[in-house]
Formats: structure tokens, C-alpha cells, sequence
């Protein structure tokens, strides 16, 4: 059974959906069950929304002019964890990469945009 | 539920008040379907560590079950830990 | 065969795209000040960027993973914040220095107000990184560079006194006016070793898929590339010990420096040198401005990369765009953009050590690089310029100080 620590292994690394696309970083994981239970990583958690609790007054402010989102992954959505964290679905089924499918209406309709 | 973020430089202390350190990350088992928490990577504070620059190679690991409780700042562990 | 002629053009785009304009503005006032005795400045500067290059490479090629990318995964979030927030200020002001020097050029060349000049570029390259394939654009502003040549010729024929100028490779400390001296060893050093090309650098790498296969030949690309480079750091600054010097001239004005094209060798050494410090400035803006958008799309997690066209990465094509514009904006305020270009180098000076401990530490990682992690010669090398970038970053700001942005 391979062992891996989180924050080194899982934290901050970039996640890919089914197809590929980057969809955001791992900031941080939701873990259900205290002691005396086996707890276990039941979520990832992406999104602005999650810096503040990683960096303190710092994060709370690049986390407001990062929109404040948040996004649960379920853990059963995670396919594989490598250098990357490879999802079994595609990054708008799971609420992914949001920013990126609202803003790229306004950036086709200028010519040359697909090329 | 807590975070993982949340578990990261709390102090580890025994339940009789000895300072075992902080705990700087979690070991877990990564199964087909679950990761499952198997203990806290316990070790001295600094920048040293918080940079990465030991990158965990001197931490101990403290078994979950060893976990008491948590509280306030602090992550309480049995005495034999 | 195809290799060797894909290195060649590589180096030669390499040599183009050396110099911006914090090394046309540093290596030029350091020879007017000083003549040649800030020499032996140049080749340190040259071998550190090489130094972090090659491990910025070798991470990409390795890894699979950008430099910045890796490095919010390596030091953690709050310290990766930090990298990012200064590399993204000092970025800004490295632009807007850039792309005031591209519309100093473009004035020189065809007369138009300064302040149209700045908008005219800024939309032009909008249009230009819109609509043109990388690899074209590197090569367009790479061996349009290439005009700077020009600096290496007049260097010769100026006829320097090339005792004194060998002399001045030996390091070491002027007794007239030791604070502008070291200032200017800061400025140089700074001018060398940009982080926004370790960035751009790095990035390129992973789109481009570099394997560990390609090592050697980047390797050599970034070496001879940036070690030629350096030589006509060193024709800049002949430059301005033999004729700006000589005359007492103070190049404050981008004007200025092409004008020590134009006495060895007539007016069309005078065009050359505007159209090479065009192009070079001008590549160096569009390296820049990229660098921003990728260093921000990483620790964001979103998607990016110049190969894709620009809908396929919405929010980092904002991003480069967004800093175009605000780019303009410190332009068209009017501040001089040679007093900018100092005061970014001397910032960049600063955010250095923020900028190659995380590289440091990256490429000596197990985990990303394998057997591929920095030996000994990359460890000694790198540990040595932390230590001078460490001194350098901070003694900048103090000695910009005390010299009064080197006015003194």
C-alpha cells in the first residue's frame, strides 16, 4: 500500500481532469474522523476561497481579489495522484476551472482567438 | 471535518504536557478508493522545516491511534507516542 | 545535421534577445563613469544566469513541470505568495521600462510623439503575440537583435586601448567614488541575472516538452547563447569608456547610446543600432509580460501556455493582456524610462533571493528531478551566487540611496 505524506504528496499540486486540462491546484483537503477513528481524506478543496486559512491575513487578501470561490472534489472523483492530481471527470462536471469557460465567450468573439 | 491545513503546525503535546514538537504533515495510505489517515509527521518547528528544506527526513511518525484528542492549538497524543 | 542548424539559430536568437534595456542602460553608464574598470562584473553576471537557466531547464525538461510551478508545491503556499506577489511587481516595472525603451526606439526612428508611440506599441503587440505563432516571434525579435551587432563593430573600431581593457576584467574596487562603483556592480549584476527570463525560460521548456534527452543541446543553446550575449554587454560598455567617456557625455537617453554607433561608423550604424535596441527591448517585453502571465497561471492553477491559442487559455491570456495595459500606464505617465529601467533592476536586485532559493531547492529535489538533481559543480555554483545574490540584494536599495540613483 503505498504511503504518501499529504502535504508533500497531494498539497498545492496542479490538478488535471479526465481530459487533460488544468483546472486548478489542490489547496487544501477536507479529512473526516477524529481519534479514535481511521479518519480519511474524504474531499480537495479548490479555490480562492480556501487561501485564508492557508497564509493568514495575506492569503485572506490575495484570497478576496481571487474572487473568494470555492470547490469540493469529491475524493472518489481523483483517478490518480502523481506529479499531478489526475480527476475522473471532466473540470466543468465538477465545478472546475469556472473562471476560464465564463471568460472564453468574451475572448472568441474577437478574431483570431482559435487560431 | 477538518482540513488538512488546519492539522499543519499545531504543536504535538503528550497527554501528561511533553512536547513532542509540530506537526508538519500527514501520512496516509492511498487505497483504490480511500486515502486513509495512518499518523502525524511530528518535528521541531523553524523556517528550516517550514521551507522544505529537510524536507521531512527528520520527522517521526506518530501513529494516529496514539491521537487523543485535539484541542484548542494543540493536538493531544497518549504518552507512550 | 538538422540539429546543429536548429542550435545555431537558437544561439543566434539567443544573442538577439540577451541585452534589454537594463543591460543597454547599465553597460552604457557604467563605461561612461567608469571606463572599463567594472569589466570583470560582466562575465559574473553572464555565468549566474547561466547557472539558473540551466537548472531552470533542467527542471522543465525533467519534471514536465515549469520552475514556478514547482515551487508553490516545494516551499508551500504562504512563501510561494510571496515569490509571486514580488516577482509580479517587479515584473510590472521591468515592462513598463521595456516598452518605454520600444517607443524611445520607434520616436528615433520615425519622429511620432512619444506618447502615441507607447499606445501604438502596446497595441501592436497585442496584435502581433495575437495573431503570430511563438516560434515566429522569437525568431522576428531574436534576429532583429541581432542589429546590435552593430555595438560590437563600433566597440573595434572606437580602438580601444585593449590593455586597459583587459585590465579591467581583474576584479576589484575603485578608489574614486566607491559607492557609484558598487552601485553600478549591482546594476550590472541585476541587469544580467533577470528573473523574468529564468521564468520565461523555464516555461517555454515544458511547452515546447522538453525531455532529458534534450538537456545537452539546451544546455549548450543557454550557455553559448547567453555567453556571446555577454560580449556585447562588454561592446556597450567599450562603448561608453571609449566614446561617451571620452566626450564627457552622460548616456541618460536611449538616443544617446545609439549615438555610439553612429560616430565609428556613420548613419547606418546609427539606424542599426536604433533597429537592434528596438528589437531587443522589444523581445524582452514580450519575455517579460509572459513571464507575468505564466507566474500567475501557476500558482493559480489555471490553464495556460503560448501554443494554445488564446481561447484555449482564457484567463492567462487576460492576464498578459491586463499587464500590457498596465504596462502602458506607467509608461504614459510620463516618468522617464531610463530612471524606470534603474529603479527595476535595482528591484529585481532585491527580489532575487525570492526568486533562486525556490530554483535551488527545486532542482536539488529527489522527487522532481531523479538522478537528474544538481551534482556537485550545480551545488557549489548555485550556493556561490546565493551568496552574492544574497550581499547584492541586500546592499541595492541602500546603495541606491546613497548615490542618489547614481547621479552622484
Amino acid at each position: 500500500m503505498p504511503s504518501l505524506d499529504l502535504g508533500l504528496g497531494i498539497l498545492d499540486r496542479q490538478l488535471l481532469d479526465s481530459e487533460g486540462r488544468r483546472c486548478g491546484n489542490v489547496d487544501d483537503l477536507a479529512i473526516e474522523g477524529g481519534p479514535g477513528e481511521t479518519p480519511h481524506v474524504v474531499a480537495i478543496l479548490v479555490g480562492p476561497g480556501y487561501w485564508p486559512q492557508r497564509a493568514g491575513w495575506i492569503g485572506r487578501l490575495a484570497g478576496w481579489i481571487g474572487g473568494g470561490k470555492r470547490v469540493r472534489v469529491p475524493w472518489e472523483d481523483v483517478a490518480e495522484v502523481s506529479s499531478h492530481v489526475k480527476l475522473r471527470k471532466r473540470a466543468a462536471e465538477l465545478g472546475l476551472g469556472t473562471g476560464d469557460d465564463r471568460l472564453r465567450p468574451l475572448l472568441e468573439k474577437i478574431p483570431g482567438a482559435d487560431r | 471535518m477538518r482540513t488538512l491545513s488546519s492539522f499543519m503546525r499545531r504543536k504535538v503535546v503528550t497527554e501528561s504536557g511533553r512536547k513532542l514538537g509540530y506537526c508538519h504533515d500527514i501520512r496516509a495510505e492511498l487505497t483504490a478508493r480511500k486515502l486513509e489517515v495512518t499518523g502525524l509527521c511530528v518535528g521541531r518547528s523553524g523556517l528550516v522545516e517550514h521551507f522544505g528544506l529537510r524536507a521531512h527526513s527528520r520527522h517521526d511518525e506518530v501513529p494516529w491511534s496514539s491521537v487523543v484528542r485535539i484541542e484548542g492549538d494543540r493536538i493531544i497524543v497518549s504518552d507512550n507516542a | 545535421m538538422n540539429k546543429i542548424f536548429g542550435l545555431a539559430l537558437g544561439i543566434l536568437a539567443a544573442i538577439g534577445g540577451f541585452v534589454d534595456i537594463g543591460d543597454l542602460v547599465f553597460n552604457t553608464a557604467a563605461g561612461a563613469t567608469f571606463g572599463y574598470q567594472l569589466m570583470w562584473v560582466i562575465p559574473i553576471g553572464v555565468v549566474g544566469i547561466i547557472v539558473y537557466s540551466e537548472m531552470c531547464g533542467r527542471v522543465a525538461a525533467v519534471s514536465g513541470k515549469a520552475v514556478f510551478d514547482a515551487v508553490r508545491e516545494r516551499v508551500g503556499f504562504k512563501a510561494g505568495l510571496g515569490a509571486l506577489v514580488s516577482s509580479e511587481v517587479v515584473n510590472l516595472m521591468t515592462l513598463a521600462a521595456e516598452l518605454g525603451g520600444v517607443a524611445i526606439a520607434l520616436q528615433l526612428l520615425c519622429g511620432l510623439p512619444y506618447r502615441w508611440l507607447i499606445v501604438l506599441a502596446v497595441i501592436g503587440f497585442a496584435v502581433v503575440i495575437w495573431i503570430t505563432s511563438f516560434n515566429w516571434l522569437e525568431r522576428i525579435f531574436g534576429y532583429g537583435g541581432l542589429c546590435m551587432l552593430v555595438f560590437a563593430v563600433a566597440a573595434v573600431k572606437l580602438a580601444p586601448d585593449w590593455t586597459k581593457v583587459g585590465n579591467g576584467f581583474i576584479p576589484h574596487i575603485s578608489q574614486n567614488n566607491p559607492w557609484l562603483y558598487l552601485y553600478f556592480v549591482v546594476g550590472l549584476l541585476g541587469a544580467a541575472m533577470t528573473p523574468y527570463e529564468v521564468y520565461f525560460y523555464s516555461s517555454g521548456g515544458v511547452e515546447e516538452e522538453w525531455k532529458p534527452s534534450d538537456l545537452g543541446l539546451n544546455r549548450a543553446n543557454a550557455i553559448v547563447g547567453y555567453a556571446l550575449g555577454g560580449t556585447l554587454s562588454i561592446a556597450l560598455m567599450i562603448v561608453g569608456g571609449v566614446f561617451f567617456l571620452a566626450h564627457g557625455i552622460n548616456p541618460e537617453h536611449l538616443g544617446t547610446i545609439a549615438l555610439g554607433a553612429q560616430q565609428p561608423l556613420g548613419e547606418i550604424g546609427l539606424l542599426l543600432a536604433i533597429v537592434g535596441i528596438l528589437f531587443a527591448v522589444g523581445g524582452a517585453s514580450i519575455d517579460t509580460v509572459f513571464s507575468g502571465a505564466y507566474n500567475l497561471a501557476q500558482f493559480c492553477g489555471w490553464e495556460w501556455g503560448r501554443y494554445r491559442h488564446p481561447s484555449g487559455a482564457p484567463r492567462f491570456t487576460i492576464t498578459w493582456l491586463v499587464l500590457l495595459v498596465l504596462g502602458m500606464g506607467i509608461v504614459l505617465t510620463g516618468v522617464d524610462p531610463v530612471v524606470l529601467t534603474e529603479y527595476a533592476v535595482i528591484f529585481s536586485v532585491v527580489a532575487l533571493p525570492l526568486t533562486y532559493v525556490p530554483i535551488l531547492l527545486v532542482a536539488n529535489d529527489r522527487s522532481y528531478m531523479g538522478q537528474y538533481r544538481n551534482g556537485r559543480l550545480a551545488n557549489i555554483l548555485g550556493a556561490l551566487y546565493l551568496l552574492i545574490i544574497m550581499v547584492v540584494a541586500l546592499t541595492a536599495v541602500p546603495l541606491m540611496i546613497i548615490t542618489n540613483a547614481g547621479q552622484n
